[in-house]
Parts: C-alpha cells; structure tokens; sequence
C-alpha cells in the first residue's frame, strides 16, 4: 500500500528499486522531499505542490525520505495514501543527513525528472513546473533562483555572501545555490556524486561533473519570509563545508599542492625567522632567551608535516585512481551510417 | 559509443586533445592523412576538451567526411591529463600516438616514432629540436624541469613537454592518469608499467594559430607534482620507507642537539640557551620524527587498504519501504 510504512528486513529489500516492480513503470516526474529539521507540515505542503503538476498533465509521485526521528512528521501522509495520492514513504533505519535522504529517495524513485523539494516552503507551486519544463526543454539541471526576494535584507546578504564566496571557489555564477529546489534528468542526478553532507552544493558538483545547469528565476513562498539567523555553530559548518568544497573542486586529485605552498610558506618564515635571528647573534647579541627562536623552529616544523600530509594524500589519491576516469564523455548525437 | 573494431585490425591510433583549436584541426588532419598515407590501417582521435570555440564543430563535420577521424567530447574542460586519457581509452589501436592538436608537432614524424617503438621498445618520447618558443618563459624553465625531472625518477628524457610520443597498448593500459600526470607519463610509465623507454629527435613548428596555453605560473604546480611523482615512482610500494628516512634525518638531527646541549660550557652569561632553548628544539625534532613514522604507517594503509579489505560496497542503511 502506498504510503505505508514498513520497515525493510533485509538488504535485498533496500537494494530493490522500485522500477522492478512491473505494476509501476516509470513516470514523468518523481518529487523527492527529504524531511529534514523542523519540516512543514506534510499534507499540505503535497497539497499546495502537487496541484500545478496534477493540472500539467504529467504522471508523478512524491517521495518523502524521512530519519526515524521525524517518522510522525510522515504519518498524516498516510491517510493521503489511502485516497490513492501517488504518495510514498522512503524510512530510514537511522538517523542521516539530507544527502542521504535525497540518495535514498532517489534510489527508490522512478521518475524521467527527478525534482528536490525542501520540507518546508521555499518557492511558489508553480516554480516547480517551471524547472520542470526548462528539463524538459533539454537542460540537464534546472536551479530555482528564488527572485524577486521578498525577505528581510538580513536573509539576502547572507546569500550574497555566500554565494560569493561559492562564486570565487567553483567559478560559476550561481545565485540561489541553496533554495533547494531542483530538477533534474534522471540520468544526470544518479551520476552525480553525492557524499557527506554536499547535496547542498548539488548544483556546483553537477557543473563539475560537466552538466548543464539553468537558474530558472521563481517567486519566493510567502513561507520563506522570516528573517533567518542562525547560532554561530551553523555558520561554522557553512564555512568548514565551503572549505570542503574549496578542496574538493581545486585540489581532490592533486592535495600535494595545497599542502606543498602551506608547507612552502610556512618554512619559509621560519627560516626567515632563523636567519635573521643568527645575523643577530653573529653582531654579539643573545638570542637564545627570545621566544622568536622557538617560532622559528616550530614553523619550520609545521611546513614539513603540511608538506608530508600532503603527500600522504598524493599517495591515497594514486591508489584510488586506479581503474577510475575523472573525465566524462559527451554523448554524441546519432551519426548516420559511414 | 563507437563501433568496436575487430581487434587487431587498427594498427595506429593517434591521439589529439583539443581546446579551442578550431582553426588548427582543418590543417591538422589533412597532415595526419599525408603522414599515415603508406599505413594500412589508422585512425585519428580527436578530443575535444570542453572548447569553448567552434572546435567540437569543426572536428565533427571532418569526422563525418572521413571515417578514420573519429571525435571525442568531453563533457566540461577538464585539462590535458585527462583530454589525453579519453584518447586513450577510446583509442582501438595496438600502437597508440599521442600529439599536440597546434601543428607544433609534425605527423610526418609519426612513421619514425613507430620505426623505433618496433626496435622493441615500449614508449618513444620525441624531444624538441629546434625549439620554436619563447626563450625566457618556456625553453628555460623547461630545460631545467626536465633536468630535475630526469634527476629524480631516473627516466633520462630530454623533453617530458613534447607531446609526440608513441607507445605500446599494453603499457597505457596500466595507466590510470589524475591531476597533471600528462607531463610526467614516461616516469609513471617506467614505474607502473615497466616500460622500456627511448627517445628520438622531432620537428618543431612555431604555432600558426591561436596563442600558448601556458605560462609561468606553473613553476609552483610543477614544483609540488615533481616531488609527488618522486614518491610515486620511487616509493610506490614501500612509502613507509620513504616517511622513516624523514624520520631518522630528524631523529638524528634531535640528537645532534642533544650533543650540542651537552657539550656546550656552562657560562654566566647563557643560562637560557642552556636550559630550554637546546633541549626545546630537540624535543621538537623528535617530535617531528615520530610524526613522520606514523604518516608512514598511514601511507601503508593507504597503500593497502583499497585491496586487502576488498568485498563488495555495503548495503545502504536506508530502505525504501516496501509494498
């Protein structure tokens, strides 16, 4: 039944896609909302968003992937299962990060597009369709920008800043990078590597994995509105994530090179540091009761463990190359035959 | 995506990576068709690296006209190494040559490249003679990258840069290329693959189109890849080793501090160097000593790791629930 929740015995269980199923073929479009923290209510989130896509005309299914924490978040939804809404719940036996949510629900989907909705409101109902159709039209993403932005300046300047600084990492232009709302072709999402806690990125990693990416311009949900500030632990994480990021796109396969200008400069100081305090000394001053002598030593130090980090990751990258391609072909349209 | 071709039949593959070079690829096949008139069998892989220009274009309407040149895209610009890859993979020849897609190179080269991999030799590397670049900015550096190169992997080739080399299948089959290895393939190929590798003279051109892709800018990226590729091909399968000798350098460095701290006279007027200073630094040493050992620990797990634990992935912790 759908909607239901049964919770899977076996790993064979959890590795069948639904697709295996012949009373379900495919569909046009499958909604993944991944129930993360201090989700919306379900039912009438599914209620405002499915009716653009019911009046489209397209077959779809919505997949709430939910962490057992949050399952009575879920339970209203299975009442709209019982009146025959294509609606299913995808369980989690633990508890996990959106990423993993969205993976899952993906994994279970079974839609030609597939599209991400937050649990909570972002965008105007119709937004969605709009993705869906700039898919359909042959983008291989298609990212709603939530513009005109109604919201306090506080959200918009965070915003900005953020996406500059994912702008001058990953040398895109991407302006709303994390509304969280996105379509994709079914074959690019599931090529697209996500791991950790990076789906918020999903857009910049499907540039890097040589996909096209639109901005589809979407009115922001009267929902989106409160000013969001959040506790300092947060900004933190952004700012490790962009870290992250930072070395995943510049410097995966090649860390030797990150570690080895840290490690160059940082010896370098301290030998600068050294040099200058043994000119001293030649000219008669004492200078072994200056703690500049011990920087010296520890930053000479710190640039030969940065260099030899460096090249334990030379070395991981080397193993794990093997038999692996970084690039990904273009598929060339039909060629007559020769 | 292609046709696969019974094996055997394609003698010659060469290889070319492009990026935005839309005004070189007319030329360039017209030269590779001039050169390998006498073969009986090749074919031209063009690759094109995620240009931005007409290249794709151009590549595919003379693909469509000759059936020998086949095309490659890329699906974004991901650089030389892994343009050189695709080429690689896609390439259904026994010999494969690889050649830079400016006119720079000469397929009229090609013939003795392939003369000389028959001598019994794995991979010919051609090195530029008569150079035609700039002196200060590419020749110089050049020289002494390829000197240092030399020095440390062992592999004597004059001209790692010259992109007109030949090799045989089976080693590029044991390659697996990443970040800027392009530059390196004879090291990493006498290393991994235990190619036996010579080199041999080639024309050089002033290029006729577009402008170099290069600069200087790529002495510090050079600089980290060569001291990775030096553990790479050196210490591959012992990296441990490689950590310790760091280590013991260190270690040994500490002592000699402690030598130092004792040996030095009891004065008045240093009794701060005497007492912390010295013995500070040594610790510091042994410190950084114990460090390096156990990096070189970790570099064995990496070493081993990815096969000795094997198995197939783990199943997913989630589920979709069922019917």
């Amino acid at each position: 039944m759908n909607g239901s929740l049964v919770r899977p015995g076996s790993a064979s269980a959890a590795q069948r896609r639904a697709t295996d199923d012949p009373a379900r073929g495919p569909v046009d479009v499958s909604v993944i909302v991944p129930v993360t923290e201090r989700p919306a209510p379900l039912a009438e989130l599914y209620r405002e968003y499915v009716a653009p896509l019911r009046a489209s005309g397209r077959s779809f299914e919505f997949l709430f992937a939910v962490p057992p924490e949050r399952r009575e978040a879920v339970a209203p939804l299975a009442a709209l299962a019982a009146e025959g809404e294509p609606v299913r719940v995808v369980a989690a036996e633990r508890s996990v990060g959106e990423t993993a949510l969205v993976r899952e629900g993906l994994r279970a989907s079974r839609g030609r597009i597939v599209v991400t909705l937050p649990a909570y409101y972002r965008v105007q109902p119709d937004g969605v369709m709009a993705l869906v159709a700039a898919v359909e039209r042959g983008a291989d993403v298609a990212v709603a920008r939530r513009w005109p932005r109604r919201d306090p300046l506080v959200n918009r300047l965070q915003n900005r800043v953020l996406h500059a600084m994912v702008g001058s990492i990953a040398g895109n232009h991407l302006n709303d990078v994390g509304s969280g709302v996105r379509a994709l072709k079914r074959e690019a999402f599931e090529d697209i590597p996500l791991h950790g806690d990076f789906v918020r990125f999903l857009p910049v990693l499907a540039l890097h994995r040589g996909y096209g990416v639109q901005e589809v311009d979407t009115p922001q949900h009267p929902g989106d509105l409160r000013t969001r500030v959040y506790r300092p632990g947060v900004y933190l994480r952004r700012v490790l994530d962009l870290l992250g990021l930072y070395f995943l796109l510049r410097f995966l396969d090649k860390p030797l090179r990150f570690f080895g200008l840290v490690g160059f400069f940082l010896s370098l100081l301290g030998l600068i540091t050294l040099v200058a305090l043994f000119i001293r000394k030649a000219t008669g001053e004492s200078i072994g009761d200056k703690p500049l002598l011990l920087l010296g030593i520890l930053l000479l130090t710190l640039g030969v463990q940065a260099v030899a980090l460096g090249l334990i990751g030379e070395m991981i990258v080397h193993f794990s190359a093997a038999g692996r391609r970084i690039y990904r072909v273009r598929p060339l349209p039909p060629a007559p035959m020769q | 995506m292609h046709p696969p071709a019974p094996p055997g039949t394609i003698a010659l593959s060469v290889v070319v990576p492009l990026y935005n070079e839309q005004e070189s690829i007319p030329a360039l096949v017209d030269a590779v068709r001039g050169a390998l008139a006498e073969l009986p069998s090749w074919e031209l892989v063009l690759v094109d690296d995620g240009s931005r220009d007409e290249t794709a274009a151009v590549a595919e309407r003379l693909a469509a006209a000759d059936g020998r040149v086949r095309l490659v895209r890329l699906a974004r610009n991901y650089g030389q190494t892994q343009a050189m890859q695709a080429g690689f993979d896609h390439a259904r020849g026994d010999v494969v040559v690889s050649m830079d897609g400016d006119l720079q190179n000469d397929p009229l080269d090609i013939p003795m490249l392939l003369a000389k991999l028959d001598e019994g030799y794995d991979l010919v590397a051609g090195y530029r003679k008569g150079r035609n670049d700039k002196f200060l900015t590419r020749k110089v550096p050049s020289f002494f990258a390829n000197r240092i190169i030399a020095w440390l992997t062992g592999v004597r080739i004059r001209d790692n840069g010259c992109s007109l080399k030949a090799y045989r299948r089976s080693v590029l089959q044991q390659l697996d290329l990443y970040s800027d290895m392009h530059r390196f393939l004879p090291a990493l190929a006498a290393a991994t693959a235990n190619a036996r590798i010579t080199e041999v003279p080639v024309r050089h051109h002033a290029r006729r189109f577009g402008t170099s892709k290069y600069g200087l800018s790529r002495i510090a990226k050079v600089s980290a890849d060569l001291l990775a590729i030096k553990m790479i091909t050196s210490f591959r399968d012992r990296p441990l080793t490689m950590f310790a000798g760091g280590a013991v350098a260190t270690v040994a460095a500490g002592v000699a501090i402690v030598v130092a701290w004792a040996l030095l006279p009891l004065r008045a007027d240093s009794p701060v160097e005497r007492a912390y200073v010295l013995p500070g630094a040594a610790l510091l040493a042994f410190a950084l000593g114990c460090f390096l050992l156990m990096l070189g620990i970790i570099a064995t797990v990496a070493l081993h790791a990815p096969r000795a634990l094997g198995g197939e992935p783990h199943p997913s912790t989630l589920a979709q629930a069922p019917e």
